[in-house]
């Protein structure tokens, strides 16, 4: 059972983001939670352990939520995005979340080369991994520009997804099978997780993602190095392509509405590979129309802007006020507030870096300086730039972060 | 949690059925229960309900377990016989054995053409029933003999739902991993139901598996009953090479759970053969599955629909001790002759008699079939079918088992 | 040729037997003298199937063959040569969807000569009402292969009854689970478990033997 006073206390912190989405002072700076493999670290299990063992995973969360209280809760079972597979099943809603939210236990049944597991191709202690090739070839452009659903389908899947390599093989269907029992299993444990979760006054809300039609193509079918040359060569091909991708890629998104999902996470990768023109003549485009096709099914985005984005920033303002968080990886988050301020709820500002190898005094400062700079005015969610920290993080700079934001985070 | 008085219960109930198993002679007779669509009625259930409502299933049968207790328990609704998908993916022992029978939930799933499910198919009030059809061109035999689990998946897949029709296609795919999600959660039903049912004093024996006599597969599944039989006498030899080849494939299924202590064949094309034909076709192959299967300790029964008369004697080629056979219009008293010391006979209640008879009537009948059948051991009390019609007065199944109470002491 | 062919069939030998009904039915008469043999044929298969030996699979080698043979030779044949004993309205009671037990005793009572008007599977109470009114026949044939046909049979009959229609036909039930106490439980005039009873029993009460 879930007590009045946690119910309470999740509704406050979900009040809080949402004040701040909404570009609104909240009642204290909302602050999502340090987290990555030193979650694994604290509670004394590895990382494999964390990516394979549902029940220690769990723990090991609960754990750290209890002792580090935050706005939002941390996840266990890291998993990775298969967004290929995704697509490829974008006509079947209730078979998409299987194939596309790929853990350890589910990797170990389909094989997905894209990624790599703690414990299985990784060292017992590494964070689990993406690593892109090139599973198309530059030929194959008209193809996906054809059918994108069917292209993934028939040629990407065989080619990127050990288990599903012979599509019609009886191999194929029992990986299917086997799939659809590991993630039923999966699914009690983290019914009795999310209880758990809310026991412990945080809010649940699920999240669905959209990826930028460029991002999917260098992230999943012709890899980075690849995209760049391609830009150059066959730019007219990748512009069709990307427009055509847009279509299934905003369906995939939209599916988690039915769910009540309220907001869709755009992680942007190829962003910081981009000369401004390159940026608006390939990329921006399909982004921005993913975010305006969102909004008016009324959900709104939360982009990661990776790396530095600053070139690009103003593309920003083009959406309209209050369409959702910018959160920021390298990007000086005070610029980006003067130039975003009363339009964009800005996400980010803690380096990882300064909470791996600073000590908590500098923190406490750094903390403090950070906040009186950008809680003014609202609009502003405190968050790591890149919310992993390694195993070996000190565990009093941790906590030095969560005393400085309880002391210097009241409006 | 069991209360040690109902794990005492549990313990003699089991002791009864394994002293008949033994061929020996329990305290009392064991009796399998009656059982049926009127386990629905008598819960005021419809059919549909007990097939595809979890809760309600469970507790309708709760209820009739407690109302009319008896020495084995049934766990739901059961459903009909999937084997093909079962061989198709025979390669896959963790998910094989999950795909030999599909209920109303899963076949909403898998979509199989042979079922018929109330509610879906059928009216909300009717059983659900197996409508066999010919999966198989007599040219491809020479294909099912090179390999019945590449034939069962190819081939077969395909034409028994359209869900595999294109086997490479997302649906198929889907398919099998809502199947796979299905599966999950009905085994959570029914590790409930089982612990429930466990409260009330019922045992739970060592897994038992389930099979076809490898001619009944290809009657069921592949070609149909009336083309089977044709086939006996068009292609003889392809027919035999074939029973032979799906021996090998079926054995292999059924013993892929290592923890298998029993398994059941329901017989059909038992009575369509004439002794002739049964021996040179239908009983070889089952021989040498039940013997194979009695090598690795394995004991089996086989449900003999209809009249067995002619078939009896074969039974007698096993070893002393090998099973149980179940008989639905066979004399059991005649069957007690034949195979005293030899073979479990199990059945006796004709469900014609419980549906349209009196109780007075029924206590006689059952009084009478206990005195013939009990001396000696080796009997299990049952219906000749396993299923009571909705219909059936409730009046009449209490005097069953009262008769079995008063007349079942050894 | 004719004994070669009643014998032919009821041995069994279908390539035989199909190959000597062609020769027969192209010459004068032939197509009569086919049908009648045929149909005695299958009589007499039915007579050993009753006899205990023959059993199932000969009955439904014994309906294919037939029906191979009949469709060459009803063609040939002029109206007033197809004679009938009887008509009986066929079907499988509401609920039940199997059909194996009815096409087999379709078969072997078409081949004694009665018209049967075959209405399906899982046939509703008032459909069996329709077609007796509409068909007019004296028998009223009824199957079921699962338990549950005989809470079907039992209302369906209770039905014709409510029709008014009860004392015009006789109404036989048939299929793997009915027994004499099953018929007098839902109120026939006759039960069979096999084909080739019921055909017999179905001649029976047409007054035809």
């Amino acid at each position: 059972m879930i007590s009045h006073e946690m119910k309470k206390v999740a509704e406050e912190r979900a009040a809080r983001y949402k004040a701040a989405v909404e570009l609104k002072e909240p009642d204290r700076v909302p602050f999502m939670g340090l987290g990555g493999d030193v979650v694994a670290a604290y509670a004394g299990i590895t990382s494999y352990e964390f990516c394979f063992d549902y029940e220690k995973s769990y723990q090991a969360t609960l754990k750290y939520l209890r002792e580090f209280p935050s706005d939002q809760p941390l996840m266990p079972m890291t998993s990775l995005a298969n967004t290929v597979a995704a697509l490829a099943f974008v006509d079947y809603p209730d078979i998409t979340p299987l194939v596309s939210n790929i853990d350890g236990p589910t990797n170990d049944i389909l094989g997905v080369k894209y990624f790599r597991f703690p414990g299985r191709e990784l060292g017992e202690n590494s964070s689990p991994q993406f690593i892109g090739k090139d599973f198309m070839q530059p030929e194959e452009y008209d193809e996906l520009i054809a059918d994108p659903v069917k292209f993934c389908y028939e040629k990407i899947v065989p080619r990127t997804i050990t288990g599903l390599q012979d599509l019609q093989s009886a191999n194929a269907l029992a990986a299917m099978a086997r799939l659809g029992i590991e993630k039923t299993r999966q699914g009690a444990a983290m019914q009795k997780f999310l209880l758990e979760l809310q026991k412990l006054g945080y809010p649940l809300s699920g999240t669905s993602m959209f990826l930028t039609p460029l991002d999917f193509i260098g992230d999943f079918l012709r890899d980075i190095p690849n995209l760049i040359k391609d830009l150059r060569r066959y730019p007219d091909k990748v512009k069709a392509a990307a427009e055509a991708l847009l279509e299934p890629l905003l369906k995939l998104a939209l599916a988690g509405k039915k769910t009540g999902v309220e907001m869709s996470f755009i992680p942007l990768h190829f962003n910081e590979y981009l000369s401004p023109v390159l940026y608006n003549e390939f990329y921006w485009p399909t982004l921005k129309a993913g975010i305006l096709g969102m909004l008016e099914e009324g959900m709104r985005s939360r982009v990661f802007f990776e790396g530095r984005h600053d070139p690009h920033l103003e593309t920003i303002l083009e959406l309209p006020a209050g369409w959702g968080i910018a959160f920021f990886e390298k990007t000086d988050v005070r610029k980006a507030k003067k130039l975003l301020q009363g339009h964009t709820c800005i996400m980010g500002g803690l380096d990882p870096g300064m909470v791996i190898g600073s000590t908590p005094a500098k923190l406490d400062e750094h903390i403090k300086e950070l906040l009186g700079d950008m809680m003014p005015g609202g609009g502003f969610i405190l968050s790591l730039g890149v919310n992993n920290l390694p195993r070996e993080t000190p565990i009093e700079n941790i906590a030095a972060v969560y005393e400085a934001v309880e002391k210097y985070g009241k409006y | 949690m069991v209360s040690p008085e109902m794990q005492k219960l549990a313990e003699e109930r089991a002791a009864r059925m394994q002293a008949a198993r033994e061929l020996k002679e329990p305290d009392r007779v064991p009796f399998t229960g009656l059982g049926g669509d009127v386990i629905a009625a008598y819960a005021g259930i419809t059919a549909y309900e007990y097939q595809f409502d979890f809760e309600k299933s469970r507790a309708a049968v709760l209820k009739w377990l407690k109302d009319f207790p008896s020495d084995s328990a049934m766990i739901g609704a059961g459903g009909l016989d999937c084997l093909p998908l079962a061989v198709a993916f025979s390669d896959f022992p963790d998910l094989a054995g999950g795909f030999m029978v599909v209920n109303g939930p899963m076949n909403d799933i898998l979509k199989m053409k042979f079922a018929r499910f109330p509610g879906r198919e059928l009216d909300e009030n009717s059983s659900p029933q197996f409508i066999g059809r010919s999966n198989m061109d007599p040219s491809e035999y020479d294909e099912l003999i090179a390999n019945p689990q590449k034939f069962a998946y190819e081939k077969i897949l395909p034409r028994l739902s359209d869900n595999f029709k294109d086997l490479n296609s997302p649906l198929a795919l889907a398919t099998m991993a809502r199947a796979g999600l299905e599966r999950v959660r009905q085994g959570a039903e029914m590790a409930k139901t089982m612990a429930a049912i466990a409260e009330l004093g019922y045992p739970f024996g060592p897994a038992g598996g389930l099979s076809y006599a490898p001619l009944d597969f290809i009657g069921d599944h592949l070609r149909d009953i009336p083309n089977t039989v044709l086939d006996l006498r068009r292609y003889p030899d392809k027919v035999k090479a074939a029973t032979e080849s799906i021996l090998e494939v079926l054995f292999k299924l059924a013993t892929a759970n290592p923890n298998v202590a029993s398994v059941g064949f329901p017989l059909h094309l038992n009575e369509y053969l004439s002794p002739e034909l049964y021996k040179e076709f239908y009983w070889p192959t089952l021989k040498e599955f039940v013997l194979r299967l009695a090598e690795k300790g394995i004991k089996s029964s086989m449900f003999c629909e209809g009249w067995h008369d002619p078939h009896l004697e074969t039974l007698l080629e096993l070893p002393a001790g090998w099973g149980t056979a179940m008989f639905e219009k066979t004399d059991v008293r005649k069957a007690k002759k034949v195979l005293q010391g030899h073979t479990v006979v199990q059945g006796g209640i004709d469900v014609g008699v419980v549906i349209s008879g009196t109780p007075a009537q029924i206590d006689e009948y059952i009084k009478q079939l206990l005195d013939d059948m009990m001396p000696g051991g080796g009997f299990i009390l049952g219906a000749n079918v396993g299923n009571l019609p909705r219909n059936t007065p409730i009046e009449n199944i209490a005097a069953v088992y009262e008769a079995v109470e008063k007349y079942g002491k050894y | 040729m004719r004994e070669q062919l009643l014998k032919s069939f009821v041995d069994m030998d279908e390539q035989e037997a199909v190959r000597i009904a062609r020769e027969l039915v192209d010459t004068d008469g032939g197509a009569v003298a086919v049908l009648d043999t045929c149909k005695e044929a299958m009589e007499e298969v039915g007579r050993l199937f009753e006899a205990g030996e023959y059993f199932l699979s000969e009955l439904i080698a014994a309906g294919d063959m037939f029906n191979q043979i009949m469709e060459f030779t009803l063609p040939k044949l002029q109206g007033d040569e197809v004679t009938s004993i009887g008509t009986m309205v066929l079907g499988t009671v509401q609920g039940d969807v199997h059909n194996i037990g009815k096409d087999i005793f379709k078969v072997m009572a078409e081949a004694s000569g009665i018209n049967v008007i075959d209405i399906g599977i899982d046939v509703p109470h008032e459909k069996f009402v329709e077609a007796i009114k509409e068909h007019k026949p004296e028998l009223v044939g009824m199957c079921c292969l699962i338990t549950l046909g005989v809470d079907s049979m039992k209302r369906t009959i209770e039905v014709i009854r409510e029709a008014g229609l009860r004392d015009d036909i006789k109404i036989i039930i048939g299929g793997g689970r009915v027994s004499q106490a099953v018929m007098e439980h839902v109120g026939a005039d006759a039960w069979a478990d096999d084909a080739a009873r019921g055909v017999r029993l179905s001649k029976e009460l047409l007054g035809k033997e």
